[in-house]
């Protein structure tokens, strides 16, 4: 027995050491792309196309980000078309998708059955498979390249996943509070309004992360659906610059810093409510 | 209990034909908004797409009926099994790599160790990054020239094939990106599965005896497959449709060798502008989709009736 005990000791050590190992380059194959980039973006033009590269910057510069963000109007307007979609689609979507998680999670009325199933079905549509229909439907309705039609396109894209995870909040929520409240005379609305709604406080703030993170880094709807750089989206903008001849990837990594930052700061600040209005929406689903 | 409740409370409260009328109408005019904007960008496009399908448009207007001669462009003239071949692999590789590796991440940081919060944070990383910027990121870290992965590996004396011009290297390039952006959704999926696991049970097993390796495989993996494969057909689904890793890295290049069916989709419709065509595909591509789903539906309801 005792001649076991050391054995099994320099093994579990052994276990350890090679789990830390394991984490380190799991670490650094996540990380690396992302600290590569930072450390371009902060390089001369001159610098980066140095063979071999220079791992830190010789001469740490933020022209990159002067040039190619800050003093960069169009950049600046890709920026405020995102932000403004952003806001107005979620507002939208979280308006949408309360009232019918509230509808299916204390109602059963006839078809509800059929109509949730049709509306998480269309989860599984692969967005490449309805860009072509969306375009030209967008033409036909005379909304093409504006704001707007993004605006829609993404809040109807993400309802059916906040009607789930809402339907998940409103179900913990007591029915008494509502019925209560329509003792009191209010009616269905207003008793949601009144009661419901602020206890829904945490599901909202999930859900608006989970809408921001997904459209503030979606491609292919605002490729296909906007053409001219007034109604551009982040994204698009900084593929126009990749496909442009002679990509300049000092500028290009410190416009691809900056569009990244806004999702993460974000998740920083509200991952503890994130996670959990997740497991609350998932788990009571 | 709530259901019945509020037709009990309408009883209750005696309320008139017209305010009855009002509430039995009441969950589908709240429903109606969010079926309205679903209609619009997914039942009406997906039947546009299928009707596109069988007319040859170039233009806006629906041209000449054509049959099924758009599918026979896609799939034959087009090399469209060529595609749908580089889709398999780019799915099967993303798969088969990112969520052993997501589950041996759970797996590990499930565990009390040191700087467990700071992995945490690292690894979720690439997940808050966009497939586009993710895409660039790769683009620019295995760059032929000024690469820094190529320059690394050159200095232990490893030629890394050209990702551009390689078909193979470049195929390999698209799924380390893919994998790289997967990784960590799987990892919070397991990672929230395997927090749900009741301690006991492990503990008890441990009590009979059982190895670590036994524990694994016979009490912990168990509990966690239904979330395993949960996440397994998310990961498919969401490579299946991607379009942006490989726009950014090979669009689809070396001669067509990473053209997978969602990129071919893309170029049909805004390259070549061929509106028929791309909507054969597209049409193709939600069908495959359906199926692959409706199959994964049965296999979770199987195993909870068994």
């Amino acid at each position: 027995m005792n001649a076991m005990r050391p054995k099994r000791k320099l093994r579990s050590i052994a276990g350890k050491a090679m789990t830390v190992i394991f984490l380190f380059l799991a670490s650094v194959f996540a990380v690396a792309p992302i600290l590569w980039a930072v450390l371009t973006s902060l390089k001369s033009p001159k610098e980066v196309a140095l063979y071999p590269p220079t791992f830190f910057p010789q001469h740490l510069t933020f022209e990159n980000y002067l040039g190619a963000v800050i003093n960069n109007g169009t950049y600046l307007h890709y920026l405020w078309n995102t932000a403004v979609i952003v806001v107005a689609a979620t507002v939208l979507c979280l308006i949408c998708s309360a009232h019918a998680a509230h509808a299916v999670a204390r109602f059963r009325f006839r078809g509800s059955s059929v109509l949730m199933f049709a509306m998480f079905s269309t989860v599984m549509i692969p967005g490449v498979a309805v860009v072509i229909p969306l375009y030209l439907l967008s033409v036909k309705a005379g909304i093409y390249d504006t704001v707007l039609v993004l605006i829609l396109v993404y809040s109807a894209w993400l309802t059916p996943t906040l009607v789930w995870l809402l339907r998940g909040f409103v179900l913990v929520i007591p029915y008494e509070l509502e019925e209560a409240a329509r003792i009191d005379g209010y009616s269905r609305l207003g008793a949601f309004y009144r009661v419901t709604l602020p206890l829904l406080r945490p599901g909202l703030l999930a859900g608006a992360v989970l809408i921001f993170a997904n459209i503030w880094n979606e491609f292919l709807l605002g490729y296909s659906l906007v053409q001219s750089e007034t109604a551009r989206v982040i994204q698009v903008g900084i593929y126009a610059n990749l496909t442009e001849v002679g990509v300049q990837w000092s500028r290009l990594t410190a416009a691809a810093v900056t569009a990244m930052l806004p999702v993460m700061i974000i998740y920083a600040f509200l991952q503890k409510a994130f996670v959990q209005g997740l497991s609350t929406g998932a788990v009571k689903g | 209990m709530a259901i019945s409740g509020a037709r009990e409370l309408d009883d209750l409260m005696q309320l008139d034909r017209s305010r009855r009328w009002r509430s039995a109408a009441f969950p589908y005019l709240a429903f109606a908004p969010a079926l309205i904007l679903i209609a619009c960008v997914s039942f009406i496009p997906i039947g546009y797409a299928i009707v596109q399908s069988f007319f040859r448009s170039s233009t806006l207007q629906l041209g000449r009926f054509v049959g099924l001669r758009n599918y026979n462009d896609f799939f034959f003239t087009g090399d469209g099994f060529g595609s749908f071949e580089n889709s398999l692999i780019f799915v099967a590789g993303t798969v088969v790599l990112a969520v052993p590796f997501g589950i041996a991440l759970a797996l590990v940081l499930n565990k009390p160790i040191l700087f467990r919060g700071f992995f945490r944070v690292v690894l979720i990383l690439p997940w808050l990054v966009s497939n586009l910027v993710g895409a660039l990121l790769w683009a620019w870290i295995g760059n032929p020239q000024y690469g820094l992965v190529p320059y690394l590996l050159g200095k232990i004396g490893v030629t890394m094939p050209n990702i551009i011009t390689d078909p193979t290297a470049a195929m390999a390039s698209v799924i380390v990106a893919s994998v790289w952006a997967s990784t960590p959704l799987v990892m919070v999926f397991v990672l929230a599965a395997l927090q749900s696991i009741p301690t006991d049970l492990i503990e008890a097993a441990r009590m009979d005896g059982a190895s670590p390796w036994r524990r694994l495989w016979r009490v912990t993996l168990p509990m966690i497959r239904n979330t395993t494969l949960m996440a397994l057909v998310l990961t498919s689904l969401h490579a299946f449709k991607s379009v942006e890793i490989i726009l950014v890295m090979t669009s689809g290049g070396p001669n067509g060798a990473t053209e997978t069916m969602a990129t071919k989709i893309f170029h049909e419709a805004f390259t070549l502008i061929r509106i028929g065509v791309g909507s054969a595909g597209a049409v193709t591509i939600f069908v495959l989709n359906l199926l692959f789903t409706m199959a994964f539906v049965r296999v979770l309801k199987s195993e909870h009736g068994a």
